[in-house]
């Protein structure tokens, strides 16, 4: 593992080479292959929950490809910030439509589109022309979680990657690895629980380490680690779901107003964090959290199709607020 | 009868005390007019049609020798428009304040509420500049002064609120108005002329004319044939109507004749719902008919309007979930969601700057950043204040501040 001047543990630790790349061996295999003849290797579309290396393995390639010089040769866009038909027709097709072999020995340039599977439909069908037009100079790598919502004439442009959730100790390694790096003592079921609450998702698991790291140096416990985690998680949200659990329909609602305001966080994304800390309510049955499961579900559909997300959201509250009655 | 007048213009006021009702409007209106010194050059009466607003400008100005100089709707009233006649009128004292008989001019402008549109264009613009150059009072009238275009005119005037004109006023002006034309009339048939008028002093002047044409006696069945003017229902009337109509036909009957925004309507109906429904289990029922609601909203998009008439329904439905359990209560208004958004938006404006910054160096999106990189870092700044994520990130002072600071979400 080469150290550098990065801060944030997440980007000082991610692999530079294929080869550093922790438990994806079947795609890091199938992807080197590739890369021996790289006028060979097709469009890419990388699908899974976050946190598995997805973007890491983007990188890679880029690096790989192009060597130090990777970034004037690669276009990282996050579709979820810039996802409408004008960033297709502008950056996206002005990049990809120039050659730049002429420069070193790059075969193509290297499009990064992350979070591919939050751009609007129109915006995919204006990529899926570029795609085919420009494959002499350029290469697409989309990353999505969920590959359902990439439309089907791409899905056919590319060859699919999905990647699942880590494996537990293969993450165990790699945050003790890291600790080493860091002089940190990291103990057996300190590690264990941060794998535990990270639900396979590596990003979050380093950052919850690096945060840890900043309550204490030295020894890492169990303690602190449920400290982190307990401060970190999305606390109004959490309040929001309590005070609708109990009853309390008017405050629950001035929290989701909060959220909105302060946060801006959109109607669906508060549905999103709804649902995972739902699970983590300690004192609902399993049956019941299915029952809210499937109301929280309903309301997620309504969301998509319904002119005011506020309005939902104020009525998934009530349906909360009552279920305790 | 000797008919060549109407009667609401033979028997306007002449006098301030010959307007009825709005006691507490009047006043203030006449204390700003008279004081030398006034704090705002400029007042806007609002209120209902047909309670006084005009009649008492008229009246006042007759009684303290004002002479009006007046636009109403009916002029053409954009920038130029304004300017011509209201820049000359208002720059000037006139030359006979000092004469004994007058005391000046007023600029009144009518029914400012109808400035509008692309033939008015300009129109409010230059209404606000006139009122902060003038020498003179400027009076302005409107039914309501919440249209989105006049709000910047609330801030240069004094608003004076008239209420519908309380029925026995009416009927004290209707029985007047009986003895003068020798008409001689049931109490019973001004009682319900006084009340179909709801409070409309003026149409309740009209009817008695028209009803009583031809007949030297009026009884109460001749104004069984009355029938409520549609008025054009506001905000309020139409949460309250619903909320307190006895079935789903009342309250869609109630839709049906108001006016308000669709999209307005149904974010004040869900502020309002907790408010009518204190049981939870109807609040959960009425609300989720107002989602349902909501989702044939989002169905009728720009082109489907034909399924409007469910999302009413729907309404209609969610206002009567249990009609029995009625009481009366404050309707909230402006929208929560406004003012909340409102007051947060610099907030908001600065999470998202971090978030960017954080995005751009660590290959996620700003939502990511901000769900799952943004509560780290904050515990990590809390804990140690000169940290190098700082210079890394390149955050500002007020940035590292802002987030030790923001509510734990």
């Amino acid at each position: 593992m080469n150290l550098n001047d990065e801060v944030m543990w997440v980007e000082k630790y991610r692999p530079r080479t294929l080869n550093d790349i922790v438990d994806l061996n079947h795609i890091v295999e199938s992807i080197q292959a590739f890369l021996k003849n790289p006028h060979s290797m097709p469009h890419l579309l990388l699908s899974g929950i976050p946190g598995t290396g997805k973007t890491t393995v983007a990188l890679c390639i880029a690096r790989e490809l192009f060597g130090d010089k990777w970034k004037s040769f690669t276009l990282e866009l996050n579709a979820s910030d810039e996802r409408g038909i004008n960033t297709v027709r502008d950056r996206i097709k002005d990049f990809s439509r120039y050659s730049r072999t002429g420069f070193g020995d790059a075969p193509y340039s290297l499009i990064i589109l992350d979070e591919s599977d939050q751009m609007t439909g129109p915006a995919q069908t204006a990529l899926r022309r570029i795609m085919e037009t420009s494959s002499r100079t350029s290469r697409f790598i989309l990353i999505c979680n969920y590959s359902s919502k990439i439309i089907e004439p791409i899905q056919s442009r590319c060859a699919i990657f999905r990647f699942s959730k880590l494996d537990k100790t293969a993450m165990v390694e790699h945050l003790k690895k890291i600790a080493q790096n860091e002089n940190l003592r990291l103990l057996d079921e300190a590690a264990e629980r941060i794998v535990e609450y990270s639900e396979g998702d590596l990003r979050h698991a380093i950052n919850a380490l690096q945060t840890t790291a900043a309550y204490q140096t030295g020894v890492i416990d169990e303690q602190t680690v449920l400290q982190v985690f307990g401060e970190a998680s999305p606390r109004q949200v959490q309040l929001m779901l309590n005070k609708a659990l109990s009853g309390n329909f008017i405050e629950a609602r001035k929290m989701m107003y909060d959220l909105i305001g302060q946060y801006g966080f959109s109607g669906s994304e508060i549905v999103r964090q709804m649902q995972r800390e739902l699970l983590k309510v300690p004192h609902l049955t399993d049956s019941e959290k299915a029952e809210l499961t499937d109301i929280i579900g309903e309301y997620d559909y309504r969301l998509t199709q319904g002119a005011n997300s506020d309005i939902q959201l104020s009525a998934l509250l009530a349906q909360f607020s009552k279920f305790r009655k | 009868m000797k008919n060549d007048l109407l009667w609401v213009e033979k028997y306007r006021p002449k006098k301030i005390s010959e307007v009825l009702g709005n006691e507490l409007a009047k006043t203030t209106f006449i204390n700003w007019l008279n004081n030398k010194r006034r704090r705002k050059k400029a007042v806007l009466l609002y209120g209902p049609a047909g309670v006084g607003k005009t009649a008492l400008v008229n009246a006042a100005s007759n009684q303290f020798n004002f002479t009006i100089i007046e636009m109403n709707a009916s002029d053409t009233r954009t920038e130029k428009a304004i300017n011509k006649v209201g820049k000359p009128a208002t720059s000037f004292v006139a030359l006979d304040k000092f004469s004994t008989e007058t005391k000046g001019n007023i600029l009144f402008l009518d029914e400012v509420d109808g400035v509008f549109g692309q033939q008015d264009r300009g129109g409010i613009g230059a209404i606000i500049k006139i009122v902060k150059e003038s020498l003179i009072p400027v009076v302005m009238a409107a039914n309501n002064p919440d249209i989105k275009k006049l709000r910047p005119l609330k801030k240069v005037c004094q608003m004076i609120r008239f209420q519908q004109v309380r029925i026995p006023l009416i009927i004290t002006m209707l029985r007047r108005i009986c003895v003068m034309e020798n008409v001689e009339a049931e109490f019973e048939a001004l009682e319900r002329i006084a009340q179909n008028s709801r409070g409309d002093m003026r149409s309740a002047i009209n009817d008695l004319q028209s009803i009583s044409e031809g007949r030297p006696v009026l009884r109460v069945q001749d104004t069984m044939f009355l029938s409520y003017r549609n008025k054009d229902i506001g905000m309020y009337e139409t949460i309250m109507g619903v909320f307190s109509a006895e079935s789903v036909r009342d309250a869609a009957m109630i839709l049906n004749r108001s006016s308000v925004n669709y999209d307005d309507f149904l974010l004040s109906i869900s502020d309002n719902l907790p408010l009518r429904y204190p049981d939870s289990a109807d609040l959960a029922h009425a609300y989720d008919l107002v989602s349902r609601a909501d989702v044939f909203r989002g169905r009728v998009g720009t082109e489907n309007w034909h399924l409007l008439r469910y999302f009413f329904n729907l309404l209609a439905e969610a206002a009567t979930v249990s009609p029995r359990s009625f009481k009366p209560f404050e309707v909230i208004s402006p929208p929560i969601r406004i003012m909340k958004l409102f007051w947060t938006k610099s907030k908001r404006t600065k999470l998202e700057n971090i978030c960017a910054k954080i995005a751009l160096k660590c290959h996620v999106s700003r939502t990511t950043a901000k769900t799952d990189i943004v509560p780290f870092v904050k515990i990590i700044l809390e804990k140690q204040k000169s940290s190098p994520i700082i210079s890394w990130l390149k955050l500002e002072p007020n940035d590292v501040d802002y987030l030790i600071k923001i509510n734990k979400f």
